[in-house]
């Protein structure tokens, strides 16, 4: 196993590098990193403009360009990704990329940590549940939550519920729920318990919005698995031993109904990073999402590369794991 | 409290006998969206302690459901009434607690694939200690030590290692045995056992329903033994019952079922069986028509549509199950007289003893007379040879799973073959799954590229031809598939299918449409129903649609990879009738790829039997089964189990354990003799040396009947 982890990580290197040379060159190309500079009125000496684009190695080629992003060889030392830094901003010279994104990266994990987990205990027993009771009027019920929850908009979701956060803490007068902000500013030095509650109340809502997305196809996943399951010869079986219901339904149906969610789980924790930026934005956490955006209206390539970086490198990280879960939960699949 | 319920049950026991199972007036509805699926109907049996009772049918009868209902086991949404008194107690309708203490306690049950039944994220011993643990807390150790003594008598090999392997790791008859051992692990009353051998091989079949058999000696339990096969129930069973459209339409001592069968359907079944134990000169009676649909069965008797002797009343007025008296009278069997034989037919009587299935069921317009004109042929001089493969051989690279891919063995799926199919001649490939046989048969098409040897077609080398230079060849060389489900494009309509490779090839570009008509006639189908798509059609018609196409560009050369294992016994019987007729219309010749030695011995001409790769024995089909020369041909022939109970019984055996080894590393010398009962128990130390050491080649023994054993002995088997 411990080889085949290390296997999957020498392997994931070529990927790596190739998505970042690609998504380099896409990066270079979309956008002019001095645009705001040369747009701006009245216009700047050209001095100036030279100036900046030295200060983000925009006189060099693109093959140069990237070699240096990668290495630093010939840098100014605020560049190169072995050396850990991801490079000069176009936001300003105070402006650093990596402690940046590791700030931004704490920040959305809070939310979607919390989040993924409460998704998929929800999913996992709502879709268990609409199996065994497959037609009933609660199977229909939960199939009906679900595709809402599928069909709309995130953002719209996230207009919704902030709407009524705002709304039920009118009906109730008094400030329950927080829709702006991830309010960490603040509360620093409070006592834990109003710390707590202050995490909670700036929570409750982006989290309920995140956990809505991911639950609803996970939890059809997991009725479309556990309907599988349930009509397979083993469960059959398990019952002609003579086993109770409950028994055969927790030992033997959902153990091995959960396999197959392990991937579409992966897949979706991958995914999360872009899935985010939507939530975040509505709700105006200064989270990874928030990152992004203000990466791409300032024409910063290199934060733009840092948090593509990190994205790839999230899906690769969630699908080793996944294949590695597989071998822990599947005696069918040994690496060796 | 549980001592007054004791005693309950316990006079309920005696007062009832000796009957452990009694199934009454069961009926099972499925609801369904077109409407309530009958699948069981008014269904009654008696089982006494320890014995043993067949239920057959062909697929859609209802055998398996009549089970399921018993055990408990259908969704919630069935519609289940009647009742079922085990030892005395109605089970039919208990709530899960209530079941769940009957289940695997006094009824066992044994499905039909081994390879779905047990849960594969568990080990062996986990599933067995866990039905010993249902009903008796003895603890987990005393569970684990059960187990073993459980797998040991179901006849598995190191049974303390076995309990710690996961289900994949055992070979398809292994697992069998463990749902068997898990069966018996409570000394049930009853074991339902549905199919218990459908999905394995032959020669596996041999060793499960000996496992089976121990089973019973140890709890002596009863048998319920479903299964489509008439020569598992002949020697397995002492009263059998035959189902037909969710009814049991006859039942009785086994022995007065199959010698002197009451209802026309036991009849025609028994007919359209191609036998291992008779001459193979008789053509076969297969049964017209299709089983009826659960939709909308016939009013009347549902046999009737099938049946030759249907008159007025048939369609009118259902049978029921009756007695014949020695007076000829027919009454309503009394109670205690369960065993005794009822058929549920308003014309029995006129189904006298001896009456022979081909008189009653003979297809119209087709006489028996040119089968004897056909094997006249069959002698007739030296025909050419079509078809000629020498020292074929085909590996499978097995892969690493690294980065590199690197190639880290073979899988010889086939390992020197050499072979000639003559013109208007039936070769039949004959061999156990695995043993390379659908292999051989793609690669004499050139559907897959050889590793090394040669193929020619007419002399023409067809190995290293490009699909361009093949395509031409094609048109003689023509292939049916098994499975006739998915071998016709479902989106397709039926004269779409079959004008293809005409398309394909350009050919009757105009009248394309009148040569598919031809086309349906030819193989018995109606030549209007070309728009139809293949969804409206049975298994057996679907059969035929493939032929139909096979024969769409008048090829020399068919190859029929199991053309009807697929099907139900009394479809088969009409499918390889129609093959037999269009070898001897048009001057085909057939490649037969099949498993089944009885469909062999009445279809082929000459036969070679496959093992892991290699031909072991060839030779004319009466030379191969009347001195089988090889242990493994000695070993596939007596496996087969001959629906005639006498004979059954009585026969000898030769009895071949173990599985089939990997294909990716065959045993060194001679690959049978791992498993071979010669190498085992009759040759001396120095004798087995030569086998483990040198490879036999396939030596002829005399007129073109060939073997490859060092120390072959013909020996008379049937």
């Amino acid at each position: 196993m411990l080889v085949y982890t290390m296997r999957r990580l020498v392997g994931a290197i070529p990927v790596l590098v190739l998505a970042s040379i690609l998504t380099f060159v896409m990066v270079d190309i979309s956008g002019d990193p001095l645009l705001e500079l040369r747009t701006a009125t009245p216009p700047p000496p050209e001095a100036v403009i030279e100036q900046e684009a030295e200060r983000l190695y925009l006189d060099r080629s693109m093959p140069e360009r990237y070699w240096l992003w990668v290495t630093g060889i010939g840098g100014e030392g605020n560049i190169g990704l072995l050396q850990g830094e991801f490079g000069p901003s176009t936001q300003g010279q105070q402006y650093e990329i990596g402690p940046e994104i590791a700030e931004r990266l704490w920040t959305t994990l809070r939310l979607v940590g919390i989040a993924m987990l409460l998704a998929l205990g929800l999913a996992i027993i709502a879709g268990a549940v609409s199996a065994m009771r497959q037609y009933s009027k609660l199977d229909y019920t939960l199939t009906f939550v679900g595709f809402l929850c599928l069909a709309m908009p995130t953002f719209w979701l996230a207009g919704i519920v902030q709407a009524s956060g705002v709304e039920i803490n009118q009906l109730i007068g008094e400030n329950l729920f927080k829709t702006i902000g991830d309010g960490r500013y603040g509360a620093e030095g409070a006592p834990p318990w109003d710390q707590f509650v202050n995490a909670f109340a700036h929570m409750a809502l982006p989290t309920l919005v995140l956990m809505l997305t991911s639950f609803a196809s996970w939890s059809r996943y997991q009725r479309t698995s556990m309907l599988e399951v349930l009509n397979s010869d083993y469960v059959r079986l398990a019952r002609a031993k003579g086993l109770r219901d409950k028994v055969v339904i927790r030992r033997h149906a959902l153990r091995t109904a959960l396999i197959p969610l392990t991937t579409v789980f992966a897949l979706g924790v991958a995914g999360i990073i872009d899935g985010t930026i939507l939530t975040e934005t509505v709700f105006q956490w200064r989270g990874l999402g928030d990152f992004f955006i203000t990466a791409v209206e300032n024409n910063d390539s290199y934060a733009l590369m840092g948090w593509l970086l990190l994205s790839g490198f999230m899906v690769i990280l969630a699908n080793l794991i996944a294949d590695l879960l597989y071998g822990v939960l599947d005696p069918r699949i040994r690496y060796e | 409290m549980t001592t007054e319920n004791m005693s309950n049950a316990e006079t309920d026991v005696s007062s009832h006998g000796d009957t452990v199972l009694e199934v009454d007036a069961l009926n099972v509805t499925f609801p369904s969206e077109d409407g309530s699926l009958p699948a069981v109907r008014e269904v009654s049996y008696r089982l006494r302690r320890g014995e043993a009772l067949g239920i057959v049918g062909e697929s859609g009868s209802g055998k398996s459901v009549t089970s399921m209902a018993i055990m408990g086991l259908l969704p919630k949404n069935t519609r289940i009434d009647g009742s079922v008194r085990l030892m005395g107690e109605e089970i039919l309708g208990l709530p899960d607690k209530a079941i769940s203490k009957v289940r695997g306690k006094k009824i066992a049950m044994i499905f039909q694939d081994p390879l779905t039944s047990l849960n594969p994220v568990y080990t062996i011993g986990f599933q067995i200690s866990e039905a010993v643990l249902a009903h008796n807390d003895v603890g987990r150790k005393r569970a684990w030590e059960r187990s073993r003594e459980l797998l040991e008598i179901v006849g598995i090999p190191s049974p303390g290692q076995r309990l710690r392997q996961y289900p994949h790791e055992l070979s398809g008859g292994m697992r069998q045995r463990v749902v068997i051992a898990i069966a018996m692990a409570n000394n049930p009353d009853v074991i339902i056992a549905d199919e218990p051998t459908t999905a394995l091989d032959v020669t596996v079949q041999a060793q499960v329903l000996d496992a089976l058999q121990s089973a019973r000696k140890e709890t002596g339990a009863a048998l319920v033994l479903i299964t489509h096969d008439l020569g598992v129930v002949a020697g397995q069973v002492e009263r059998v019952a035959v189902m037909y459209g969710g009814r049991i339409v006859e039942s009785g001592p086994v022995e007065e079922v199959f010698y002197r069968p009451q209802m026309p359907y036991a009849l025609g079944l028994l007919g359209s069986l191609p036998r291992l134990d008779e001459e193979r000169a008789e053509r076969l009676a297969p049964i017209g028509g299709t089983p009826p649909s659960l939709m909308n069965l016939p009013r009347g008797c549902a046999f009737a549509p099938r049946c030759p002797m249907a008159r007025d009343v048939c369609h009118t007025e259902e049978p029921v199950l009756l007695r014949t008296l020695d007076n000829g009278d027919r009454v309503p069997p009394r109670p205690e007289d369960a065993a005794a034989h009822v058929a549920a037919c308003h014309f029995s009587d006129e189904l006298g003893a001896g009456i022979r299935p081909e008189a009653l069921f003979r297809e119209a317009g087709k006489g028996s007379g040119e089968e004897t004109e056909r094997s006249e042929q069959g002698a007739a001089g030296d025909p050419e040879v079509l078809l000629r493969a020498e020292d074929l051989v085909k590996n499978f690279p097995i892969r690493s799973k690294g980065l590199l891919k690197r190639k880290v063995g073979d899988v010889q799926a086939v390992s020197g073959i050499s072979l000639e199919l003559r013109e208007r001649e039936t070769l039949a490939l004959v061999g156990e799954s695995g043993c390379g046989k659908s292999t051989t048969a793609r690669l004499l098409l050139n559907l897959i590229r050889s590793t090394s040897g040669r193929v020619s077609y007419m002399g023409k080398p067809l190995q290293g031809l490009s699909d361009k230079q093949m395509r031409p060849l094609r048109r003689d060389l023509q292939i049916v598939f098994q499975d006739p489900f998915a071998s016709l494009d479902p989106r397709m309509t039926v004269a779409d299918i079959i004008a293809e490779p005409m398309l394909i090839h350009r050919t009757r570009n105009g009248d394309a449409k009148k040569r598919v008509k031809e086309l349906l006639e030819l193989v018995g189908l109606n030549p209007e129903h070309g728009s139809r798509y293949p969804h409206e059609f049975s298994g057996g018609q679907r059969q035929r649609i493939g032929v139909a196409r096979a024969l769409s560009l008048n090829p020399k050369v068919l190859v029929l990879d199991e053309p009807v294992s697929a099907l139900d016994v009394s479809i088969q019987a009409g499918v390889i009738n129609l093959l037999e007729d269009l070898q001897e219309e048009l001057g085909l010749s057939y490649l037969f790829v099949s498993h089944d030695l009885s469909v062999v011995k009445h279809i082929a001409d000459r036969v070679a039997v496959m093992y892991l790769g290699k031909i072991v024995e060839t030779a004319t089909t009466d030379q191969l089964f009347e001195a089988p020369a090889h242990p493994y041909t000695q070993a596939l022939i007596s496996a087969i189990p001959l629906p005639d109970p006498v004979k059954e019984r009585t026969r000898e055996r030769i009895v071949v354990t173990g599985d089939v080894p990997s294909p990716a590393d065959p045993p060194s010398g001679c690959r049978f003799r791992t498993r071979c009962p010669k190498f085992a128990q009759d040759l001396s130390k120095t004798e087995r040396e030569k086998c483990v050491q040198e490879v036999p080649g396939l030596l002829e023994r005399g007129s073109g009947h060939r073997d490859a054993c060092h120390y072959s002995e013909v020996v008379e088997l049937l």
